[in-house]
């Protein structure tokens, strides 16, 4: 099942990428300040392929991988990189939660990950999951010392930089994590609150147009399902692929501020992403959060927890019942 | 060994007598060589698209296994049958120097993505299945289908390149089965299989004791099939040409065993297991799908390890590419060892190669793949599956091959 969603998920990445090209092509409105800002690894929560070559032998940076797609890290992956599974590893597997605090200070000790490592997450379909890793690395106060890089699998491929099939050997940490943080997961009762206008808060639904409007109420052949159709009442819809280039790299700064803008967020207010499971949306709250800087929570229950809860206000454009009409 | 006994079962190609005229060789080697040139342009185009890389090395796998199955007639039901019926162990022992070589280069690789094989985790893709009941009937049952349509499917796809009269059929029989598969899946799964095991020996053993096990046991087994080796033939007065050595005469089974077990651990290294039913399962999912002969949801189904049919997304996919690539690389070899015979089919032959085909889909379904995706590529990879399958396999088959025998219906 796991492995089919994972094949779905990596499915709908497909089906979005050629949106994300199409947007690509637009004139890009580079500006040079957030650009040189994106170069200097301390400031900006990207690095560059380029700047990760220079630093593979870096002593304080660990590079890790998350990856849709079984079998790719172990058949190359950049050189010194550790391999984590979003599916086993940064989720708890009965209860539907993340990976909690045991669970997870393990995982990063063995990482050898602390607090002042450079921890660099990467991983394919543009880096979908190694957000959605930097988001639950965030809970536990691993936050500004962990960036993405810039482009992921897909550009250091395409660039043709070196790949390595061996595992690295790290000395484990000794790594204590902090309290996870309300301040980035927004919960079921947060959203409520939006939806009933109780809060003054924006909501972003990075799914496709056709499962925000409720025409279908999951991508085909997914197999986790809500029982109703629609979108949470305020939510703005705009696909998390739109966020990336044809490249795999992330906008910039000003194309992205331009992007949001136009769907009427501007960072004046607290945003909530959200999406199916929670998992796309961690790559907007990325962007919104990290890169914009915008006070941004995602929601991690997401339609298919929004979905089935029973009484509450649901906008349903498609007027989808049941699954058809 | 024995084209002579294989033809048994089953009409095979012969050589062709030397073409006599330039005229008549030229297109032998032509043709070949033309095939040749076409997958190796394929594979080059393929390898410069976006991410094509993946699906580029499936195709050059597949036409390197379809040349090595072809050249070796690495059949897995016609070598058992040399031993059961003409006691000519060498096709067996090259089974066994398969597993070998396979073995050796899996451990290379797992040792290598999974320094510690002893948490909860399994290498990636690897095809280490549940192990019960079920996966005894399902390597029964496909054991029957290849004594009744007398190959195994990987072997069925080379010989569609020879041309076989019975190979098309046997392989719709396939999709058929794999349908009828589908079909039982959910009542197997919720009765047995959801509960049965999924073992990998090196979780158990260490990758030293566990691949020291799997060449023991391959040993005790290649020292009791040597005791019934025939007798040396006597060697030709003249060197042979090296070049007809590759390209006319038969390899060696154990020369083919080596190349088939190199390639099945280059294979995992670089894209995945072998296994030749995953786009025929894929598709006859799809088709089944499409005209509503499915079950709604098949329980668990697609969280195993072994030859996915999940449904396809995609017109070239890898498993797809590398079957089309064995069928083609099989049938230039064919061409240029002079044994493309294709010939018009019998009723008997097309009733067999159904009827056979049906049980070969059906346990290779329900089997989670075939003798290269369950039994070869399970095996190597320390899966206890790959052995039970295995000895299930062998034992349908010379059950059925006896019976079969006994009533006259089978050679």
């Amino acid at each position: 099942m796991l492995r089919q969603s994972a094949r779905l998920l990596a499915l709908v990445a497909g089906t979005l990428l050629p949106l994300s090209e199409a947007v690509a092509q637009e004139p890009a409105a580079k500006t040079a300040g957030p650009a040189a800002a994106k170069t200097d690894p301390k400031e900006s929560p990207l690095v560059s392929t380029e700047w990760l070559e220079k630093n593979l032998d870096a002593k304080k940076v660990r590079i890790v991988e998350v990856s849709v797609e079984p079998g790719v890290f172990e058949r190359g992956h950049i050189p010194g990189a550790q391999n984590v599974v979003w599916h086993t590893d940064l989720v708890e597997t009965v209860s539907r939660d993340i990976a909690g605090p045991e669970k997870f200070t393990a995982l990063v000790r063995r990482l050898g990950i602390d607090r002042d490592t450079t921890v660099v997450l990467y991983g394919d379909n543009n880096n979908w999951f190694a957000a959605w890793g930097a988001w639950v690395f965030a809970q536990y106060g691993l936050v500004d010392n962990v960036k993405l890089l810039d482009g992921g699998r897909k550009k250091w491929e395409a660039e043709k930089r070196p790949l390595d099939t061996r595992s690295a050997e790290v000395a484990a940490s000794g790594f204590t994590p902090a309290p996870a943080s309300s301040a980035l997961r927004a919960r079921f009762g947060d959203v409520l609150a939006v939806a009933k206008k109780e809060r003054d808060e924006q909501i972003l639904d990075i799914r496709s147009p056709d499962e925000f409007s409720g025409k279908i109420i999951a991508p085909a052949g997914v197999q986790e399902l809500a029982i109703r159709a629609g979108h949470i009442p305020g939510s703005v819809n705009v696909p998390w692929g739109k966020a990336v280039n044809a490249d795999g790299t992330i906008k910039s700064p000003a194309e992205l501020k331009a992007l949001y803008a136009a769907a009427g967020i501007d960072g004046t207010k607290p945003i909530i992403t959200s999406c199916r499971i929670g998992e796309r949306s961690s790559h907007s709250w990325f962007v919104l959060s990290r890169i914009l800087g915008y006070q941004a929570r995602n929601y991690d229950g997401s339609w298919t927890e929004y979905g089935n809860a029973v009484g509450v206000p649901v906008v349903n454009l498609a007027g989808t019942v049941w699954g058809g009409k | 060994m024995t084209d002579r006994l294989a033809e048994g079962a089953l009409p095979l190609p012969r050589p062709h007598a030397p073409a006599g005229t330039a005229a008549r060789a030229l297109p032998r080697r032509l043709a070949p060589a033309a095939i040749a040139a076409g997958l190796a342009g394929a594979a080059w185009w393929l390898a410069g698209q976006p991410g094509g890389t993946r699906l580029a090395l499936s195709l050059t796998f597949g036409a390197l296994f379809g040349f090595v199955l072809q050249r070796s007639r690495f059949c897995f039901y016609c070598l058992g049958r040399d031993f059961l019926v003409a006691g000519d162990p060498r096709g067996l022992l090259g089974i066994l120097a398969a597993l070998a070589a396979g073995l050796a280069g899996y451990a290379v690789v797992l040792g290598a993505w999974m320094p510690d094989p002893a948490g909860t985790r399994l290498p990636p893709d690897a095809h280490i299945g549940p192990v019960g009941p079920v996966l005894v009937l399902a390597g029964a049952v496909f054991g029957a289908g290849m004594a009744v349509s007398g190959s195994c499917i990987s072997a069925h796809l080379y010989r569609l390149g020879e041309g076989s009269p019975t190979a098309p059929f046997a392989l719709v029989g396939t999709g058929l089965g794999f349908v009828l598969g589908f079909a039982t899946w959910n009542p197997l799964y919720l009765a047995s299989v959801s509960e049965m095991p999924v073992l990998w020996l090196p979780r158990h053993l260490g990758y030293a004791g566990s691949l020291a096990a799997a060449l023991g046991l391959l040993a005790v087994l290649a020292w009791a099939l040597l005791r019934h080796l025939p007798a040396p033939e006597p060697r030709p007065a003249v060197r042979p040409d090296p070049l007809r050595a590759v390209f006319t005469g038969r390899w060696p089974v154990w020369l083919g065993g080596l190349a088939v077990g190199a390639i099945g651990a280059l294979a995992y290294l670089r894209v995945g297991p072998l296994g030749v039913t995953a786009e025929i399962g894929g598709r006859s999912r799809q088709a089944a799908g499409a005209l509503g002969l499915l079950p709604e949801r098949l329980e668990g189904l697609d969280s195993f390890r072994g030859c996915a049919t999940a449904v396809r997304d995609a017109v070239l996919t890898p498993n797809g590419l590398f079957v089309g690539g064995l069928v083609l690389a099989s049938f230039a070899a064919a061409l240029a060892a002079g044994q493309f015979c294709p010939a018009r089919p019998t009723g008997s032959q097309v009733l067999r190669g159904l009827l056979g085909g049906v049980l070969l889909g059906w346990g290779a379904m329900t089997g989670l793949g075939c003798s290269v995706g369950t039994l070869l590529s399970g095996i190597t990879a320390g899966a206890v599956s790959g052995w039970v399958f295995g000895l299930a396999m062998f034992a349908g088959s010379g059950l059925t091959l006896w019976l079969g025998r006994r009533t006259g219906l089978l050679a």
